[in-house]
């Protein structure tokens, strides 16, 4: 199949990028969108022009290092899937892709499709963790833990970190990420000693990283390849009271 | 303290648009009177609106009303503003109507709109009947300042029956996206309920647009 | 010359002997010391993590955007544990066994016990960091079986094991980040080993965003990098995992061990073009629940769900009664290959077996399989557009898990001082043939509890050592060897991409140094491979600039490594002429296509020494004090 890319381009983060138009041919359906690119790359390599530059590692949906807007969407035209998983079957001979790095102040763009999302490191750190060095665990049954509580754990704790919910989002809210985080070590017994240090140093971290708020458009949601429901968001909410008022 | 309430102006928004939301069931059942019969709407119309500016509590939740809808604008703006910055540069090509609604994308130009009204009905009521600017407002025969009347006569006028039936639909996308995520905000997260909420919320939006928009309607053809 | 360096004492006794024995450092002067740990999944984040709980001060360093990208996050089925929560028997000792006897009797009694001994506190440790493994519901820990094993010892999180514990490395890793004792420098690749008077003392590190080339010191190194299984080019691993760390450190004089000993996962999906960069692996797990079959027919054409119960082949409980669809992945990856060369394949390119859930949801109900499968099933149908709870899903063996890596000692130092290998990258647990779930297990006990415990030992006699010196000329060698090296690579400007010369090396590593291997496939494959080298040297093509991102200057050299590295896993593949694990020769089967080990001849690792034209054997001999090695039968 014959596909026309348009892919934005940036030399680094301080020139200025722009769409550049690329017909490509000898594409198949079996094909992943990466793949396509990476078809694309080789044929710019055997023209002596430079290659684009775009992320991916696992390229099998978990990692999370992937992820460019395709056709006016995180990840591409599905619900819930990475870019890796998309394929070129889900496009039609003779389409014309427009592919954009994720947009948001607080990623801000390396070089042609990749973008920095340090951010969410930052966020980390500042209370995504249980205190207990190796080697101080209690036996694991010692704590029952049950199902539905670690089943919803689990729900939030499916986050890949692949930051489509800040790109998607029209106000580059990092609500969601934060929020599945927070609420899978909270809803543990072992992340209770620090409820609500954690839910106050990573709220107020998302802020000092420029992320805006969230508004429950519900893009995020939609976007999440783990389909990290947004109401973890409005549970951030109810802890971040709690926090205020019991921390 | 200044960061310290960017930090709550989210609540702060949804708070305040609560309060809006209950003052709207007030304000429209009170309207709903206009409904009836001229003779009759009349006399209660003018009656209620008599008890209202004579009841100290309700002078005191008139206040709170006001500086409900300065704060929840006021704080609106800042947010939108805040939230812009965190996305300089938009997408050239945006497909973000098959993730998410407009008018969740869309409450500023909504609130603006109902913003817009406020001001035009403050206008039209609250600065002749409280303020007195403007022509001077007639008692009735019980003594009352003829509301009803203020209200008969403008809604003849067919511009201000379409503006105000018109401008009932961004308020009904308002309260409906407002109320659902309002909750949230503060923190509402229970899953079943939150379904109840979406529902209660499509409910209630409804029944505030219609409300306020037929009534010019009804006035204008009685 | 080869000093494993096993403690004294009976099996139970040694790890307990061992940390007895070895030196300590007080508190006050840890912080005096540094070390670099490369790479960040769970045995980097791990050992950095717990180094700079104890005091070290630590550099970590990894090739992706975050440490949270590390491939231990694409590990899906689980990790074993010798808990016996399930009261089936299970016990450290048969844990131990089982682990033994899965690697063919190819690796250390010490090593391997040690890793059974430190599974229960790791499932311990991993629950207080709030990884949500899968609970009952009176809240107890759930287990699952895997291949090779007849008691249930693996926990799990839904098919995202490797996920959540990484995501708990990681946190833990970031909690010594902000607490000041860790440095992360993530998009930075380490481009080479600096040696100092014999020791390790640092390394090369090549900025991913900027290009330039930065240089990093401490008192000891440890690698933990990963497998290389990407040598094959398609394989389950990320497109960024490489052996180039370990192979710096190799060509600087740390042993190779077991290079070609390379495991090939039965249940990935198959490769359906030649563009494919990428198999994605489809959890063990499924082997639990799902039954594995191909036409009896060639050829087959007929859909799957029309051929009629006795026209399958349920090949694995046909050879392997007793463990049936739960055979050992080596067994029946090589079981899988035997009926896909035999012309029963199925799928478009005939590349692959069916694996059926027909009888599983007549028997569970569809909620049970999509409870414990559902995210699988999900990710399947996302890959191939296939709904795999209407037909069965069309699965294929791929180049997996390196068991291979550089020789370690029981206190997994390599062969230079100073320079530890921990995780998939050393050769240590897993001998000829890893379980499944045990990788997950022997990274994480490596990075968190061994590594801790063994590194004191050096470093305490480093205390003595003047801090090294980032002018040294060892850094100013080796920095000068690295930019030289880059700007060869830039300026051949030839006419072939780095992804063809990939495709090329991996076509040949996949025929001939793959499942089944033959004295004249792999002297072919070398010269081959020889050829590769030269012409990729001179007509390679990288576009792009060395001080600047460069994604295709990345994967040259990166592939640069793997070309010299896929010549020594043929070699290594030649002169063992056994059959043992993964490591199939054809010329040493029985007559029903059983692998026939030679003990006599090749009871050892195999540790090669780097040479500039001659790689140099040393063998350790694998001393069997406890266990009387057993053929391997799964019959």
């Amino acid at each position: 199949m014959k596909i026309t890319f348009k892919i934005w381009r940036q030399k680094n983060s301080d020139s200025k990028g722009t769409l550049k138009t690329y017909d490509v041919d000898g594409l198949t359906e079996d094909m992943s969108f990466l793949e396509a690119l990476d078809h694309l790359n080789e044929q710019l390599v055997l023209k002596n022009e430079e290659v684009i530059a775009y992320e991916y590692d696992c390229r099998e949906g978990i990692c999370g290092q992937c992820g460019v807007f395709i056709n006016g969407r995180a990840h591409g035209p599905h619900d819930h899937m990475t870019t890796c998983q998309l394929h070129m079957r889900s496009f039609k001979d003779g389409d014309t892709i427009v592919v954009e790095p994720w947009r948001a102040k607080s990623f801000p763009i390396i070089k042609d499709l990749i973008v920095d999302r340090s951010a969410f490191d930052r966020i980390i750190e500042e209370g995504a963790y249980i205190s207990s060095k190796t080697g101080t665990a209690p036996e694991s049954n010692a704590i029952p833990i049950p199902k539905a509580k670690a089943d919803k754990a689990m729900d939030a704790a499916a986050c890949i970190g692949c930051g489509a919910c800040v790109a998607t989002c029209k106000n580059s809210s990092a609500a969601l990420f934060t929020s599945a985080k927070i609420n899978h070590l909270n809803s543990l017994p072992q992340g209770k000693a620090e409820e609500h240090e954690r839910v106050e140093a990573m709220t107020w971290q998302m802020k000092e990283e420029g992320f805006g708020s969230c508004t429950f458009t519900g893009a995020c949601e939609v976007e999440c390849p783990e389909a990290i429901s947004i109401t973890n968001i409005a549970e951030m909410n109810a802890r971040k009271l709690k926090a205020k008022l019991l921390g | 303290m200044a960061l310290n309430f960017l930090f709550y102006r989210k609540s702060l928004i949804a708070l305040t648009g609560l309060f809006l939301c209950v003052f709207l069931v007030v304000h429209l059942s009170a309207n709903a009177i206009l409904l009836l019969p001229n003779d009759i709407a009349s006399e209660l119309y003018n009656s209620y609106s008599h008890t209202l500016r004579e009841n100290p509590l309700i002078t005191v939740v008139a206040y709170v009303l006001y500086i409900s809808i300065v704060l929840h604008a006021v704080v609106a703006l800042l947010i939108t503003l805040h939230n812009r910055k965190a996305k300089p540069q938009k997408y050239i090509m945006d497909k973000s109507q098959q993730n998410s609604s407009w008018y969740s994308k869309n409450m500023g130009i909504l609130g603006t709109l109902i913003l817009i009204f406020i001001i035009i009905h403050l206008a039209n009521f609250w600065a002749r009947i409280k303020l007195g600017i403007g022509e001077e407002v007639l008692l009735d025969k019980n003594g009352y300042k003829d509301v009803f009347s203020v209200t008969y006569e403008l809604f003849q006028n067919i511009w201000f029956v379409l503006f105000y039936s018109i401008l009932a639909i961004p308020l009904a996308f308002h309260l409906y996206h407002g109320l659902k995520s309002g909750f949230k905000t503060l923190g509402f997260y229970h899953k079943k309920g939150l379904r109840i909420l979406a529902k209660v919320s499509l409910i209630y939006a409804i029944i505030m647009g219609v409300g306020f928009g037929i009534i010019p309607i009804v006035v204008y053809f009685k | 010359m080869l000093n494993s360096k096993i403690p004294e004492g009976k099996l139970e006794d040694k790890w307990r002997n061992y940390q007895l024995q070895s030196k300590l450092i007080n508190p006050a002067n840890r912080k005096k010391l540094s070390v670099i740990v490369v790479g960040s999944g769970l045995s980097g984040a791990g050992a950095a993590s717990t180094l700079a709980e104890l005091g070290y001060d630590v550099q970590c360093f990894c090739y992706q955007d975050s440490a949270r990208r590390a491939h231990s996050v694409a590990a899906q089925g689980g990790i074993n544990a010798a808990k016996n929560y399930q009261h089936d028997g299970d016990s450290v000792y048969r844990m131990f066994y089982d682990t033994l006897k899965g690697g063919d009797f190819r690796s250390r009694e010490a090593n391997t016990y040690r890793l059974a001994e430190l599974s229960a506190p790791l499932i311990d440790h991993y629950v207080q960091q709030g990884v949500p493994f899968a609970r009952e519901y009176g809240g107890t820990l759930v287990n699952r079986s895997f291949g090779g094993v007849q008691v249930q010892r693996t926990f799990y999180a839904r098919g995202q094991t490797g996920q959540q514990l990484l995501m708990a490395a990681y946190s833990q890793l970031y909690k010594m980040v902000k607490a000041k004792k860790v440095t992360m420098h993530a998009r930075s690749e380490m481009m080479d080993l600096v040696l100092i008077n014999g020791k390790a003392k640092g390394i090369i590190v090549r900025n991913l965003v900027t290009g330039q080339l930065e240089r990093y010191a401490a008192d000891a190194v440890v690698l933990a990098t990963g497998g290389y299984s990407r040598v094959f080019r398609l394989s389950t691993l990320a497109i960024g995992c490489n052996g180039s760390a370990i192979w710096k450190a190799h060509k600087k004089g740390a042993y190779f061990a077991g290079p070609s000993f390379t495991q090939i996962h039965p249940t990935a999906l198959p490769q359906s073009s030649e563009a494919q960069s990428k198999l994605t692996l489809m959890s063990e797990s499924l082997r639990n629940d799902g039954r594995i079959w191909v036409p009896k027919a060639k050829s087959d054409e007929r859909p799957a769900n029309e051929i009629p119960e006795d026209e399958r082949d349920y090949y694995l409980e046909r050879r392997y009664p007793s463990f049936g669809n739960l055979a050992p992945r080596d067994i029946a990856s090589r079981a899988a290959k035997e009926r896909i060369d035999a012309g029963h394949g199925v799928g478009r390119l005939k590349n692959a077996v069916y694996l059926d859930f027909k009888h599983a949801i007549e028997r569970l109900g569809l909620d049970t399989i999509k409870d414990r499968y559902g995210n699988l099933f999900k990710m399947y149908k996302k890959i191939t557009g296939i709904d795999a709870y209407k037909q069965p899903m069309m699965i294929s063996p791929a180049a997996h898990f390196s068991m291979g890596g550089l020789w370690v000692d029981y206190e997994l130092m390599t062969s230079i001082s100073g320079l530890y290998a921990v995780g998939e990258c050393n050769y240590s647990d897993h001998g000829a043939n890893r379980l499944g779930a045990n990788s997950l297990l022997q990274a994480s006990v490596d990075g968190y509890f061994i590594l801790p415990n063994t590194i004191n030992n050096y470093l305490a006699d480093e205390m003595k050592v003047n801090q090294p010196d980032l002018n040294h000329e060892a850094f100013d060698k080796a920095e000068r060897e690295v930019k030289s090296n880059i700007d060869k690579l830039l300026n051949i400007n030839g006419s072939k991409t780095v992804d063809h010369f990939h495709r090329e090396l991996g076509k040949i590593m996949w025929n001939e140094c793959a499942m089944s291997r033959n004295e004249k496939g792999l002297k072919e494959a070398i010269t081959q491979i020889q050829n590769i080298k030269e012409e990729f040297w001179n007509d390679v093509n990288v576009t792009g600039q060395g001080d600047e991102m460069n994604t295709e200057l990345e994967k040259a050299y990166r592939l640069a490594d793997f070309i010299e590295l896929g010549i020594l896993m043929c070699k290594d593949a030649l002169q063992r002429e056994e059959s043992c694990g993964a490591h199939f020769r054809e010329e040493y089967q029985t007559k029903d296509g059983e692998a026939v080990r030679v003990d006599d001849e090749y009871s050892y690792v195999s540790a090669w020494e780097y040479g500039e034209d001659k790689f140099k054997l040393h063998k350790e001999h694998l001393n069997f004090e406890f266990v009387n090695p057993t053929v391997r039968s799964y019959k």
